[in-house]
């Protein structure tokens, strides 16, 4: 824990006791209050009372589903949510994704992982625009205010569109980019979803920065997902 | 007999009579030549030949015409039926003697070779039949052949064969316009229910068969059908019923009828085997599945098991300790149950995709892919240590795959960590991805282990497998291959294994390139 840590309420939606009480021992040494919550409805009702810093949201409740949550959540509140899935479902992470929620992790999780996510999207959601000058992902280097790009020292020529794809990862390091999204922040919020062409530009500007001939190292294929950029220190374990 | 017969019948015996009248005509300028009793003689083969081209009752007329004609034209005095000598009268007497005999022996004679020609064609049939009757393997292609025997060779106007799925009928094969027969499948549900067949001549149903015949009209009040209908019958159970609809008039004649009888006998035997067989087989397949679940469920017991087992015993341990164990122990011991925990989630995502897969419920997303982004994806999720291990080579350019990205990344998963279990520590996994001379994407998966000995090969892809040197492998649900096999299947490309160059396994996945798929 940092000495920026303000005082910060997390609220956690799951409708498995076992979860929230897992949940409630790992999230009491790092934050100063947590709300738990059985189901949707229940979500909702603290949350629009309590104003938490970041909600941890379920995806399979009973009764009303945690997407229909996060959509009912976001039509006003703002800050990080969280997306907890298990392992089918792709469809339901990109629509959680897609309709607003900011990350997703799998069940079963360890809890350093969840931690450093919490972290990350605290952070930002902090630092409002959040500075992000320099994005440093091994030999690469995503200068975003100078729109410049450099591998191993050498600079890197990018066209607008490849930085710009390029600039939505970093800004996001570490975390899944579906491709709506990825086509919205490039294109304009009215574009087309045309992953064909997103895809092509993918392709160039893997060609610029990751190894010849090998497989990619910085800018990672989620398969039905997105796309998401490698993090910076692989060192989420303990 | 209606009139037609009748006249048909006459015209016979007019023939016969104008034949041998003929005779005597043409010889007449000879009278004068011979005795008469050599005419007599000359009348014999005339008979004879009357009687091979007809039957017994002609050839007597025509031997009384040969005796009229001969007293008439050829005994003096002539135009006359007196006759002047006893010499004359037993010449007389004894043609017509021998014209009789010769005739009624010839007719037995021809009447022989006709039945001897019968029994031949019968046989003939029956062999060609049960020949059939053995190598058919559907009810279908037996009814069809049945069927088309009848129409062929006892020229029937219509033949059908039906089972008896359990009272209502279904027809298996026809042939022939079903309007010439109007109470047919009311009939044949008749013939089902009492199992006696109708419209067969009283004579050719020998007593101690079991069918009783009736006629149509007793089976369906006022049916003015005409066909034989015969059970199919085994010891067991009645199969089908066979129809034939005769093309002359009336209804079937004996000699049609035995022939009917021997091929409704086979039809009925070849029915029931079968159906037996498809008991059998149906039985086979449900030990099986059986046998299939048991292991399963043996095998699904032990992998879900052992890791908890374990986990619990490292906890309840780390609980009952009198003392507070030092940090360090409890730390280890942790770290142990993570890993079995680890162990267990595996085994559960293994038989939940295994069950996705088998149940074609998991819904493919198809989207091109540069194999290059799958494997990635695949190694940034796992560990350093494996990461560390694995060479790439591939070829500068390789034609993209139409796949389902999360599936195809699952099924090189496995691969990869099937190999880093096998492979000696300090020893690459090297993966080559590569365009065959075909156009397609050959992705292979090379560890430096024991390899796979040839005899374990056919069955390294089946469920549960563990081959003979699976002891260093610590985890794994037995399943991972198979669901990479899977997974490869379902995107229409193919799996195998072979040896490895110096030493080890190599597997290798083929898939159709995207162009060829997309098409």
């Amino acid at each position: 824990m940092t000495a920026s840590d303000r005082h910060v309420r997390v609220l956690v939606v799951d409708d498995e006791p076992q979860i929230r009480e897992a949940l409630a021992s790992v999230l009491e040494d790092a934050y100063d209050d947590i709300d738990l919550a059985a189901s949707a409805e229940e979500g909702l009702e603290t949350a629009a009372e309590h104003a938490p810093d970041v909600v941890i949201l379920d995806l399979t409740l009973p009764r009303m589903s945690g997407l229909e949550a996060c959509r009912r959540l976001r039509e006003w509140y703002d800050g990080p949510i969280l997306i907890l899935s298990v392992h089918e479902g792709e469809a339901d992470k990109i629509a959680a994704l897609d309709m607003g929620a900011d990350d997703y992790i799998t069940k079963p999780f360890a809890a350093g992982e969840l931690l450093a996510r919490l972290r990350a999207l605290l952070r930002r959601g902090r630092n409002e625009e959040p500075p992000l000058a320099e994005v440093r992902v091994g030999g690469l280097c995503v200068d975003i205010p100078r729109r410049t790009v450099t591998l191993d020292g050498q600079p890197v020529r990018l066209t607008p569109m490849e930085f710009d794809i390029l600039a939505v990862l970093a800004r996001n390091p570490g975390r899944v980019v579906t491709s709506r999204a990825l086509i919205q922040a490039v294109w304009g919020p009215d574009a087309v979803e045309d992953t064909r062409s997103l895809r092509v530009h993918v392709m160039h500007l893997r060609q610029k920065i990751e190894p010849r001939g090998d497989f990619p190292r910085y800018i990672l294929t989620e398969p039905g997902v997105g796309f998401r950029l490698a993090e910076a220190e692989p060192s989420t374990s303990n | 007999m209606d009139a037609k017969t009748v006249l048909a019948e006459s015209r016979r015996y007019l023939l016969a009579v104008a034949a041998i009248v003929a005779l005597g005509v043409v010889l007449l300028p000879a009278r004068g030549l011979a005795p008469s009793t050599t005419f007599m003689l000359l009348f014999v083969p005339a008979v004879v030949a009357v009687a091979r081209l007809t039957d017994v009752r002609v050839s007597a007329v025509a031997a009384v015409a040969a005796f009229l004609t001969l007293d008439f034209l050829f005994v003096p005095p002539y135009y006359t039926f007196t006759v002047s000598t006893l010499a004359e009268w037993v010449a007389l007497a004894v043609f017509l003697g021998v014209a009789l005999t010769t005739a009624r022996q010839t007719d037995r004679l021809r009447q022989r070779q006709e039945a001897a020609v019968a029994r031949r064609r019968e046989l003939e049939l029956l062999n060609r039949a049960s020949f059939r009757a053995v190598s058919e393997d559907s009810p279908e292609a037996l009814a069809a052949f049945v069927v088309g025997q009848v129409r062929d060779v006892l020229d029937a106007a219509r033949a059908a064969l039906y089972t008896g799925c359990g009272s209502s009928p279904l027809l298996l094969a026809g042939d022939g316009p079903p309007e010439c027969e109007p109470d047919e499948s009311d009939l044949v549900t008749w013939v089902l229910r009492e199992g006696k067949a109708i419209g067969l001549p009283p004579e050719a149903v020998p007593l101690d068969q079991r069918p009783v015949a009736v006629a149509a009209a007793v089976a369906v009040p006022g049916s003015t059908a005409r066909g034989a209908y015969l059970p199919l019958q085994t010891t067991e159970v009645l199969e089908g019923v066979l129809v034939a609809v005769p093309s002359h008039p009336g209804a079937v004649t004996p000699a049609e009828a035995r022939i009917l009888a021997a091929l409704a006998n086979l039809s009925a035997a070849c029915l029931e085997r079968l159906r037996l067989e498809d008991v059998a087989s149906h039985a086979k397949a449900v030990t099986e599945a059986e046998r299939l679940k048991s292991t399963l469920v043996a095998s699904v017991s032990h992998e879900l098991k052992t890791p908890l087992a374990a986990a619990t015993a490292r906890v309840t341990g780390l609980l009952q300790g009198r003392t507070a164990a030092d940090e360090g122990r409890v730390r280890t011991q942790l770290a142990a149950v993570v890993q079995d925990l680890g162990r267990l989630d595996a085994s559960i995502r293994d038989l939940l995709d295994v069950s996705r897969l088998e149940s074609a419920s998991w819904e493919q997303r198809l989207e091109p892919f540069d194999v290059r982004e799958i494997l990635g994806t695949v190694l940034a999720r796992e560990p350093a240590d494996l990461r560390d291990h694995v060479r790439f080579e591939a070829a500068d350019i390789v034609p993209e795959v139409l796949v389902d990205g999360a599936q195809l990344a699952r099924a090189l998963a496995n691969l990869i960590e099937n190999a880093f279990a096998y492979t000696p520590p300090d020893t690459p996994i090297t993966v080559t991805l590569a365009e065959t001379p075909g156009g397609e994407v050959e992705i292979a998966v090379e560890d430096r282990g024991p390899g796979v000995p040839d005899t374990e090969k056919p069955h390294v892809f089946e469920k549960f497998f563990r081959g003979s040197s699976a002891a260093r492998a610590p985890h794994g649900s037995g399943l991972g291959l198979t669901i990479a096999a899977e997974i490869v299947r379902i995107h229409g490309g193919t799996m195998r294994v072979e040896d490895a160059k110096p030493q080890g396994a190599r597997f290798v996945i083929v898939l159709p390139a995207a162009e060829e798929t997309q098409k």
